[in-house]
């Protein structure tokens, strides 16, 4: 490992992460295929519209369970705000849209990524919770499945939006970001420039030190 | 497209001898389930998936007092802007040739979404097949000039079918003889149902019967509002990010040596 990398995320967030991602895109796919008359062909690329709903079905179980996974493992990092920081980052928009000579410091996680964090938590509840109800629809009565449908569109219309904002900012748009969630190790520099504050903490207790040799090679 | 066609169902001359309700099952080979005695003559208690008509039996009091059996035979209305239709993902509901609305069983893939949308909550869920099952108007005998087995079955001339203009003629024809409250139900909303009733009550004192039905509001904003605009947001999130990368460019680290700060604004 080399001297100039420092730990961003563990193992276990790296597979929980991609647990939520692969079954985010599978569930977008899917979903699609069912909302869409014209993208009915997927469908029939996996043999057939019915064959569709039960991968809609179980993948969302899936999902559910790496979405609690998520909330539980990065709340307390990502779920919560610390003002007045994080109110002036919101302010100069981070410096993503208009100049901004200081951006102010953010920890960890920047207030971009919190509200990512929380708009996924919410509607991804709200998607969990309107989806069963969906299918187990024949113990409701017709009125709430009824708005459990528009619930359902609605987070889907959220998530995914905000699912091309994520790659985009993970990948091109942020360069240096992707490893964070592949390796697990970004670079001193990324980090200086995105996350200031918590490198700063990070060297404070030490954590930043990368234990060469630590059976990685 | 042919030319429309209602069934009428003037419940003023049902007897109540549910022989439609036995010719259905018949001709659609649905086979019965056993029921027990509820203490009224209506049976089953509901539609199911396998009765796609039924024929309601209503005590009723009116306003003078005076006792009433009321006779209503329930089941697909045929509507013209019909929400099981709107929601259906895979075609099997569809608008038939006449107007009515058919079920190509084989497409079905059981997600329920017609049997809430529907404001009737006539479509029927069956755990068994995973499908979804309601009376389609007997398409198959309509297509071979024969009417639909409830209503060859009729004794009494309460069920008849025709073309849509001389259906309705008929209903209010009947209706003005009968005078009084009686009204012709079916025809005012959702675009008008290809099942019409005429009824010697107001709507509103039949059980089950709603007295406004329109596709819900709720489907109306899932189907029409967000589901074109989920599309459209994502299209302007791709769109807005593109964009981002060639005027403001990527968020670089400092050491990388390049300016990545305010280039487009």
């Amino acid at each position: 490992m080399r001297k100039d990398m420092i730990q961003a995320t563990d193992a276990f967030e790296r597979v929980v992460h991609w647990s939520l991602a692969v079954s985010c895109i599978v569930l977008f796919v899917s979903g699609l295929g069912m909302m869409f008359k014209s993208f009915n062909f997927i469908g029939t690329m996996v043999g057939g519209l019915r064959i569709l709903k039960y991968v809609h079905n179980f993948t969302g179980i899936f999902f559910i369970v790496s979405l609690v996974l998520s909330i539980r493992m990065w709340w307390k990092e990502a779920g919560t705000f610390e003002m007045p920081g994080d109110l002036e980052w919101m302010k100069a928009a981070g410096g993503y849209l208009w100049h901004v000579d200081n951006v102010p410091e953010v920890g960890k996680y920047n207030p971009g990524q919190k509200a990512f964090f929380l708009a996924v938590a919410v509607f991804g509840a709200a998607m969990g919770v309107s989806g069963l109800v969906m299918w187990f629809s024949t113990g409701f009565p017709a009125f709430a499945v009824r708005w459990m449908y528009v619930l359902h569109a609605l987070g889907f219309l959220v998530l995914f939006a905000f699912f091309f904002v994520h790659l985009y900012l993970g990948t091109i748009g942020s360069p240096g970001s992707l490893p964070a969630m592949t390796t697990g190790r970004v670079t001193r520099a990324w980090a200086k420039k995105q996350h200031p504050k918590w490198l700063r903490e990070m060297d404070e207790s030490a954590k930043a030190d990368v234990h060469a040799g630590g059976g990685h090679g | 497209m042919k030319a429309e066609i209602v069934k009428l169902i003037d419940t003023t001359k049902c007897t109540a001898c549910r022989g439609c309700q036995v010719a259905c099952k018949q001709w659609n080979e649905m086979p019965a389930m056993r029921t027990r005695n509820r203490g009224s003559y209506q049976n089953p208690p509901d539609l199911q998936w396998n009765t796609w008509t039924l024929i309601r039996f209503q005590e009723y009091v009116d306003d003078k007092g005076a006792f009433k059996w009321l006779f209503r035979k329930d089941g697909c209305m045929h509507c013209t802007d019909a929400a099981c239709v709107k929601v259906c993902p895979s075609g099997a509901l569809h608008y038939s040739e006449y107007g009515t609305v058919g079920l190509k069983s084989s497409l079905c893939i059981g997600c329920k979404e017609c049997a809430s949308a529907c404001p009737f909550d006539v479509p029927k869920y069956s755990h068994a097949d995973d499908k979804i099952f309601k009376c389609d108007l007997c398409l198959s005998r309509i297509r071979t000039n024969q009417s639909p087995a409830c209503v060859k079955s009729c004794p009494t001339g309460a069920l008849t079918i025709g073309p849509k203009d001389k259906m309705l003629k008929k209903a209010y024809a009947r209706a003005k003889e009968l005078g009084g409250d009686a009204n012709v139900y079916g025809d005012k909303f959702v675009g008008g149902t290809h099942v019409i009733y005429v009824l010697s009550e107001k709507p509103e004192v039949y059980e089950e019967l709603p007295k406004n039905p329109a596709v819900p509001a709720s489907i109306v904003l899932w189907k029409d509002i967000l589901k074109p605009f989920s599309l459209l947001v994502a299209g302007g999130t791709i769109a807005g990010a593109f964009l981002h990368y060639i005027t403001h460019g990527p968020k670089l680290p400092d050491e990388n040596g390049h300016d990545a700060e305010g280039k487009g604004e």
